[in-house]
């Protein structure tokens, strides 16, 4: 599953560990995590996210 | 204190400060800095475009006074930081009328620092326009240059884009438009290293987004106003899009002169290679400088002593600022020596993991360095040279 990249701090969201302290169950793809869920470690949303080549 | 005419209509009234040589207590600013602040006057309302650091609040009133004006109608907080929203209450004061024009995130920020009565505020959407009568402000929203809440404002008739930090440069001078862009480009240069370095992705967003607008003057917050503006676009777009160049940056510290013979001898082992390298004595280093070289360097060596079991505090500190900063080099590497043990080269990997690097063999030294030392230092220059052949690095 494709990880996605924080562009403002560097954070990646890997799908396979999810976000479980933001209620994010591993396994979750990118798409399916909800609109309003932020980064974790800066706090910026979806839109400051891209794929990681 | 009198205001500098741009246009008829449209001033700048901001401050140059001389003597400032720090900002955040982080930054050094060798040539000090200015801040400005733009009024632009339609037929029907007037506009302030950001104002000064608050210690300077009266320069400010000081030019507006000399325009002897009825009113302003708003002022444009373009972004929230003190050095340009930070005389807001005393223009807000002064101008009872005035509504503050910022984006809903800005509003957010000025309430918190308390500089803004809550009912003061108008907030825009990105794109949206407000008429001034004869002249019309567009608002484009330009996040992380250098905080999520930042935005320009456009005059469309003239042309003008007040890009607040955005392509900005500390620099005191009484040239209003640049005379020496070669000046202008260094101090440019550094102030998009130290503030705008982690942002480069977002960056070429925003340059992307203005490149639609045809742009006759950048009037930035910081710096003289660009009479050419591609001549910073360009600057911008080299350090945004452009790959990292030929180039080693090599900061070190020595204390008993170990590090310091490895370090040299590297460094003319990679310029007999055809590689450039820059090197800072962290001891007399200006940070600054440092961070100017990692906007190009393709590759870091950070030499390091050790001491109290690990590096010195010093490359500690260069270490913290590079991973913080997140440049575009593509390998890293540490030499350095000890006299009984430690950790150091441990830790100062543990510090750089922001940065996606390929890691080059560090080489360690007990005492001071041997032939053999010598000789892996040759490996590392070698290896160096053909990482940055093999990508074709420019110069």
């Amino acid at each position: 599953m494709e990880k996605w990249e924080c562009i403002v701090c560097g954070y990646i969201y890997d799908p396979q560990e999810g976000d479980p302290d933001s209620g994010i169950a591993p396994g979750t793809p990118f798409a399916e995590i909800p609109a309003d869920w932020v980064c974790p470690d800066c706090g910026v949303g979806k839109d400051m996210f891209e794929k990681v080549e | 204190m009198k205001p500098r005419k741009i246009k008829d209509g449209i001033y700048w009234v901001g401050a140059v400060d001389w003597d400032r040589r720090m900002f955040d207590d982080l930054i050094p600013l060798p040539d000090g800095t200015s801040y400005n602040a733009y009024l632009v006057q339609g037929s029907e309302k007037t506009a302030l475009v950001d104002t000064v650091d608050p210690a300077m609040s009266q320069v400010l009133l000081g030019r507006l006074s000399r325009l002897n004006l009825e009113r302003i109608d708003y002022v444009i907080a373009n972004h929230a930081e003190q050095d340009h929203s930070g005389a807001l209450p005393q223009i807000l004061e002064k101008y009872p009328q005035a509504q503050v024009v910022c984006t809903p995130k800005c509003k957010g920020m000025l309430a918190d620092m308390g500089l803004v009565a809550k009912d003061r505020f108008l907030t825009v959407k990105d794109g949206a326009t407000l008429s001034l009568g004869d002249r019309t402000l567009e608002f484009i929203y330009a996040p992380w240059v250098h905080w999520p809440e930042t935005m320009l404002t456009y005059l469309q008739e003239a042309k003008i884009l007040f890009s607040c930090d955005f392509l900005g440069s500390h620099l005191a001078t009484t040239d209003l438009y640049v005379t020496d862009e070669g000046q202008v480009c260094e101090a440019a240069k550094r102030y998009y290293a130290e503030i705008m370095t982690p942002f480069r992705k977002i960056i070429q967003r925003n340059l992307k987004k203005i490149q639609g607008y045809e742009i006759s003057l950048i009037a930035p917050s910081h710096g003289p106003i660009y009479g050419r503006p591609e001549f910073i676009l360009e600057a911008y777009h080299d350090w945004v899009f452009g790959e990292p160049k030929n180039i080693v940056v090599l900061p070190y510290i020595s204390m008993h002169g170990s590090t310091r013979q490895m370090v040299y001898y590297l460094l003319e082992a990679l310029v007999e290679r055809g590689v450039t390298v820059k090197l800072f004595n962290l001891a007399v280093t200006d940070i600054g400088e440092l961070a100017i070289s990692l906007v190009d360097a393709a590759t870091i060596v950070i030499g390091s002593p050790t001491v109290l079991t690990g590096a010195h505090p010093n490359v500690v500190y260069a270490a913290y600022l590079a991973n913080a900063l997140r440049p575009k080099a593509k390998f890293v590497s540490i030499v350095g020596s000890y006299g009984w043990g430690g950790k150091m080269v441990q830790q100062l990997a543990g510090l750089i993991s922001n940065l996606k690097v390929e890691i080059l063999d560090p080489v360690v030294v007990k005492g001071y360095p041997k032939d053999e030392d010598f000789e892996a230092l040759d490996r590392l220059a070698a290896a160096i040279a053909e990482k940055h052949q093999a990508l074709d690095l420019q110069p």
